[in-house]
C-alpha cells in the first residue's frame, strides 16, 4: 500500500478530518484513552486483609470459636471489618485522588483538521487524524506514517528494545506482518528520537498495540528511599514482636496458665503491639499532601515520591525556563558586514522547525525568530523561497538544515549552536564578498565570547549553493559559507533570585545541569546571586575517573555542555555520595535523568516523555512552587515519622510489662478483646496525626529515613512506658486489692492514656502546647478517644468487653501519676535531643 | 496487710529493672554520643553532666517513692512524692530548654 492509499482507507485526507467527522469518530471510537488499570473498590477493600496481622487475627478468631469462645471470635471478627473500613475508605479516596490529580496533567498532539494544523488533547484524536510527530513526542495513537524526514523512534515500551528504530513511509509488502516489523507505523506510547514524520491514525486508545498490551506494562519503578525505610522498619518490628508473643506464650503455659488462654492472650498482644494503623496513616498523610500541593501548583504523579520530595538536599536543575523565564526572545543579529544583514533573519526563518498555525509551536528559538519575524513583517519576505527538503535537528548534531529554491537555484542553509556550524564552515560572508573564515575567526570569537559572557545566546547560520538531487543528509553540511548569528536572549525570571534563596536556606543545593556554554550559565548565577563554587565542562567529566566525578559533584555549581548521559552521571555520582537527588528537566534529553534522580520533577509544559518519566509534574516552572512542594513534603514526612516514633515506643513498652504481668499474675493482665479493642480506639485516635502542625524547624532542612534513630528511640522512650504499667500494676495490686476485671479496667486506662497523650509531648522539640501547639483535629481527637476510654468502664459495652467500675481514688493517683509520666518522658525528650540528632 | 504479698517481691524487680534499664540506656547514648563527638565538644563538666541527666535522678528518685508507698500501701505519699516530683520536673522544663525555634533549629541543622 502506497502512503497515501493510508487516506482512502480511512476515509480522511492530506488536509485532515473536519471538526464535525472528527466529533461523530470520537462518538463512534470513543476517546483515545487506555482503559486505566483501576484499582476497583473491591480490590482496596479486599486489600485490607492482605496482612500478616489480619492473618494472626482471623486466626485468633478462628481459635477463639474453635474452643468455644463465640462471642470474643465475633468480637474480634467486627474488630477486623471496622478496622479494614476504616483503612479502606482512606486508601480508596486516595486512589481517586492520584487519578484526578494525574488527569490533570495534559498530554497533547498536533493534528492537522480542515487544512489547519493546531494542538489538540491527545484523547480527542480519532481515526483518521493526521498527526505531526518532532522529536521529543510520545505517539498519540497507532499511526500509518505518510510522510517523514530521518525518522527514528524508541519502541522500548512495546519490544523493550533499547536503540531507536528507523522508520520509512514507504509500503513493505509484507504478508501478515509482525508490529516489530512494520517499520511504516507509529506505535502509541512510543517516543520519537530523531526525525519527523507525519502518519494517519489507523486505531486509538485500547484498540492500538499499547493498549492490547498495557494491562502487563505496570509501571516497575524502584522502591523510594522511605518505601525502603519502612519496609525495613515494618519487617523488623513484626519480627521481633513476633518473637516476644511466642516468648510469652511459652512463659505463660511453663508457669501453669490454660494453653487456651496463654495462646488467645499471645494472639492479642501480637495484634496489638503491630503498628498495623502505619500504610493507613502514610496513605493518608501522602494523599493529603498530594492534595496540599496540587493547591500549590504541583502535581504529584507518584504518592510515594512526597517524602523523597521533601528530602531533596541537591536539586539538579536546567536553566532554561527555571532560572530563566523560558520565554526566548529574538534581541538581534549579527553578521561580519559592516550594515547588519537581514538575510540572516530571511535564513533563521528558512530554515526552521517551528509550527506555524492559529499558533506558533515548536523550537523555542525557531519559535522566537518567527514571532520577530511576524513583529517586523519579515516573514512576507520569504514568500519567494520554495522548500525543497530538510535535514531536521539532533542532539548529536546540534544542528538543522533546510534546502530552498529561489529563482532556480537551490541553498542549503544551516542553523544551529555555534561551535558546531562553524565547524563546517569553510568560508565567512562579509558584505556580499566570501572569504577564508580563518581570516575572521578571531572576530567571531570575541564577538561570541562577548555575547556568551553578557548572558545572551547564538545561533550560528550558515548556507552554501547545492546541486538538484533527491534527498540531501547530514553529508551535504560541509564547506559552508557563515553569514551570521542570531542573538536571544532569555533574562533571568523575577523571582528567582528569591525562590534560590529560599532553596538555599532550605538546604537544598542547586545545580546547574546545562548543555549551554558555561560563560552563559555564569553570568545567570551572577545575576540570581547565586556562589559558584566550581565550573565543571562536559569536556573535563570525560576525562574524569568515577571516584573524581563523585568529588567534582560535590564541588560543582555548574555543569555545562554536558550531554543527556553526563546529566545521568551526575546524578548517579550525587546519589552515591548519599544524597537524596532531585532533577527538574523538561526535554526529551532529560528523560533518563528524570528515571534516575530520586524525584523526576518536569512541568506541565515539557515534551510527553518528560512528564511521562516524572514523578512531580508542576504546573508553573516556578522554582518558588518547587520550595513550597518540599516543604510540604518535608511536613508529611515529619508527621509520618511521629506515628512511627510513638506507635513504636508505646507498643514496646507495653509488650514488654505485658510479658512479665502475664508470668507473675495469676490472672491475665487484660483481656484478648480488651487489648484488641483498646488498639481500636488507638489507631482511630491517631487517624488525624496526618494533619497536625509541624514545628518550623522541622522544615527547615531535609531529613533522611534513620532506622538506627528509630531504634535509639525505641530503646529509650519503651522502658518509660514499661516502668508506668508496672506502677499501675502495682497500685491495683497492693493498694487496691484489685481483682482480676478492676485490674484489668485500671490497665485499660492507665494504658490508653499515657499512649494516647504521649503524642503531645513526642509531637515536638519544643515545650509541649506551650511553645508548640497541636492540630486542632489531633487535638479534638486525642482527647475525645481519651474521654471515650475514661467512660467506658462505666457504660454497657464496658461490661461486655468485661470491665468494671473503678474506686474513684484510683482516677486521682492515675492523674497524678500520667501527668508525672508525660512529664518525665518530655524531661527525658531534652535529654535524648541533646544526644541523638535527627 | 498488703493484698498479693507473694507477688511484691516480683513487682519490685520489675519495675526496678525497668527504671535500671532505662538509666542503663541513658548512659549508653550518652557515652555513644560522647565518643562519636569527641574530637568537636568539650569535656562536659560535672555540673552540666549532673543537670543532663535530670530525668534520671527524677526516675530513680521516683522509683524509689513508688516502691515505698506501694509497700506501705500510702495513697497519700504517692500522691504527695509525685506532686513534688512533677513542680521539679516543670521548673526543669521552664528552666532549661529552649522554649523557641531558632534553638532547636540550631540542635538540628545539618
Amino acid at each position: 500500500m502506497r502512503p497515501t492509499d493510508a487516506y482512502g482507507v480511512l476515509e480522511t485526507s492530506e488536509r485532515g478530518l473536519s471538526e464535525q467527522e472528527a466529533r461523530q469518530r470520537i462518538e463512534k471510537y470513543g476517546y483515545n484513552e487506555l482503559i486505566e488499570k483501576r484499582v476497583s473498590w473491591s480490590q482496596v477493600l479486599l486489600r485490607q486483609f492482605k496482612n500478616p496481622v489480619s492473618g494472626i487475627l482471623i486466626a485468633s478468631a478462628i481459635v477463639a470459636g474453635f474452643f468455644g469462645q463465640i462471642e470474643q471470635s465475633i468480637a474480634i471478627l467486627a474488630m477486623i471489618f471496622l478496622s479494614a473500613i476504616l483503612g479502606f475508605y482512606n486508601e480508596y479516596n486516595a486512589e481517586k485522588t492520584v487519578r484526578a490529580l494525574r488527569q490533570s496533567v495534559s498530554v497533547k498532539a498536533v493534528v492537522t483538521r480542515e487544512g489547519k494544523t493546531m494542538e489538540i488533547g491527545a484523547r480527542l484524536v480519532v481515526p483518521g487524524d493526521v498527526v505531526s510527530v518532532y522529536v521529543g513526542d510520545v505517539a498519540p495513537a497507532d499511526m500509518r506514517i505518510v510522510q517523514c524526514k530521518e525518522l527514528q523512534v524508541n519502541e522500548a515500551v512495546l519490544t523493550g528494545e533499547s536503540f531507536p528504530v528507523e522508520k520509512t513511509s514507504d509500503g513493505l509488502g509484507l504478508q501478515r506482518p509482525t508490529p516489530q516489523q512494520l517499520t511504516n507505523y507509529l506505535f502509541m506510547g512510543t517516543v520519537v528520537q530523531h526525525g519527523n514524520g507525519r502518519g494517519v491514525v489507523v486505531s486509538t486508545g485500547r484498540h492500538t498495540e499499547f493498549g492490547s498490551i498495557s494491562a502487563s506494562l505496570a509501571e516497575s519503578r524502584p522502591e523510594t528511599e522511605f518505601q525502603r525505610g519502612v519496609k525495613k522498619y515494618g519487617t523488623m518490628l513484626i519480627s521481633l514482636t513476633m518473637a516476644l508473643v511466642i516468648g510469652i506464650f511459652v512463659l505463660n503455659t511453663a508457669v501453669g496458665h490454660p494453653i487456651i488462654d496463654s495462646l488467645l492472650f499471645s494472639l492479642a498482644v501480637a495484634v496489638g503491639l503491630v503498628p498495623e494503623l502505619m500504610p493507613a496513616i502514610v496513605t493518608i498523610s501522602l494523599s493529603q499532601g498530594a492534595r496540599v500541593m496540587a493547591k500549590k501548583q504541583v502535581v504529584v504523579k507518584r504518592l510515594v515520591s512526597i517524602e523523597d520530595f521533601g528530602n531533596i538536599d541537591a536539586l539538579c536543575t536546567d536553566k532554561t525556563g527555571t532560572l530563566t523565564g523560558g520565554r526566548i526572545v529574538l534581541e538581534d543579529y549579527w553578521s561580519l558586514s559592516e550594515a547588519r544583514d537581514p538575510k540572516i533573519l530571511h535564513y533563521g526563518l528558512l530554515c526552521n522547525s517551528a509550527v506555524t498555525g492559529d499558533k506558533i509551536t515548536g523550537n523555542p528559538m525557531d519559535v522566537a525568530i518567527w514571532e520577530y519575524g511576524i513583529a517586523n513583517g519579515i516573514e512576507r519576505e520569504i514568500a519567494s523561497y520554495a522548500p525543497v527538503d530538510e535535514v531536521p535537528f539532533d542532539y548529536q548534531r546540534r544542528m538543522m538544515s533546510t534546502v530552498v529554491r529561489k529563482e532556480g537555484k537551490l541553498t542549503l542553509i544551516n542553523k544551529g549552536a555555534p561551535e558546531s556550524v562553524l565547524s563546517r564552515c569553510k568560508y565567512a560572508d562579509a558584505d556580499g564578498k566570501s572569504g577564508s573564515i580563518d581570516s575572521v575567526q578571531k572576530l567571531i570569537d570575541a564577538k561570541l565570547a562577548e555575547y556568551s559572557g553578557a548572558g545572551y545566546r547564538s545561533l550560528a547560520i550558515a548556507y552554501k549553493t547545492v546541486d538538484t538531487k533527491n534527498s540531501y543528509s547530514v553529508e551535504d553540511e560541509t564547506n559552508l559559507t557563515l553569514l551570521g548569528f542570531l542573538i536571544f536572549t532569555d533574562p533571568p525570571k523575577k523571582d528567582a533570585e528569591q525562590a534560590i534563596a529560599q532553596l538555599t536556606k532550605m538546604g537544598v543545593d542547586v545545580k546547574i545541569l546545562t548543555g549551554d556554554n558555561e560563560l552563559v550559565a555564569v553570568k545567570i548565577c551572577e545575576d540570581l546571586k547565586i556562589p559558584v563554587k566550581r565550573v565543571v565542562r562536559g569536556s573535563e567529566l570525560t576525562q574524569m575517573s568515577s571516584s573524581e566525578i563523585r568529588s567534582a559533584v560535590e564541588e560543582g555549581t555548574i555543569f555545562a555542555r554536558i550531554t543527556p548521559e553526563q546529566k545521568l552521571d551526575v546524578i548517579k555520582a550525587l546519589r552515591a555520595n548519599g544524597h537524596v537527588v532531585g532533577f527538574m528537566g523538561d526535554g526529551v534529553n532529560d528523560a533518563p535523568a528524570l528515571h534516575e534522580a530520586d524525584v523526576g520533577i518536569s512541568v506541565d509544559s515539557a515534551v510527553d516523555v518528560s512528564k511521562g518519566a516524572a514523578d512531580i509534574v508542576l504546573l508553573e516552572k516556578n522554582l518558588s512552587v518547587l520550595a513550597d512542594g518540599i516543604e510540604e513534603g518535608r511536613k508529611i514526612f515529619a508527621n509520618t515519622i511521629k506515628y512511627i516514633l510513638m506507635s513504636t515506643s508505646s507498643n514496646f513498652g507495653n509488650m514488654f510489662s505485658a510479658a512479665a504481668a502475664s508470668v507473675f499474675l495469676p490472672f491475665l493482665p487484660m483481656l484478648p478483646m480488651q487489648i484488641l479493642f483498646m488498639n481500636l480506639l488507638y489507631d482511630v485516635s491517631n487517624m488525624t496525626l496526618p494533619s497536625d502542625n509541624v514545628d518550623e524547624e522541622y522544615t527547615k532542612w531535609p531529613r533522611r529515613w534513620d532506622i538506627g534513630f528509630v531504634r535509639r528511640f525505641t530503646l529509650f522512650f519503651g522502658p518509660f512506658s514499661s516502668l508506668y504499667d508496672f506502677l499501675t500494676y502495682g497500685i491495683m495490686l497492693f493498694i487496691f486489692g484489685a481483682s482480676a476485671s478492676v485490674f484489668q479496667s485500671g490497665w485499660f486506662v492507665e494504658s490508653f492514656w499515657t499512649e494516647v497523650l504521649v503524642i503531645f509531648v513526642i509531637r515536638t522539640r519544643r515545650i509541649p502546647f506551650v511553645s508548640s501547639r497541636p492540630g486542632k483535629w489531633l487535638t479534638l481527637l486525642t482527647l475525645s478517644a481519651v474521654a471515650f476510654g475514661t467512660i467506658l468502664p462505666f457504660t454497657i459495652l464496658g461490661d461486655f468487653l468485661g470491665f468494671t467500675s473503678l474506686p474513684a481514688q484510683y482516677w486521682v493517683l492515675l492523674i497524678l501519676m500520667v501527668a508525672t509520666y508525660l512529664l518525665l518522658v518530655d524531661a527525658g525528650k531534652v535529654f535524648f535531643y541533646k544526644i541523638c540528632k535527627f | 496487710m498488703t493484698p498479693y504479698p507473694e507477688l511484691m517481691g516480683f513487682w519490685a524487680v520489675c519495675i526496678t529493672w525497668s527504671a535500671l534499664f532505662l538509666t542503663a540506656v541513658s548512659i549508653y547514648l550518652y557515652m555513644d554520643s560522647r565518643k562519636k563527638r569527641k574530637l568537636t565538644t568539650p569535656a562536659t563538666s560535672t555540673f552540666r553532666f549532673v543537670i543532663d541527666f535530670v530525668f534520671v535522678w527524677a526516675l530513680l528518685g521516683l522509683l524509689g517513692l513508688y516502691i515505698v508507698s506501694i509497700d506501705r500501701g500510702s495513697s497519700i505519699l504517692f500522691a504527695s512524692g509525685n506532686i513534688v516530683v512533677e513542680a521539679l520536673l516543670v521548673a526543669y522544663t521552664v528552666k532549661n530548654r529552649p522554649a523557641r525555634g531558632p534553638e532547636i533549629e540550631k540542635e538540628l541543622s545539618p
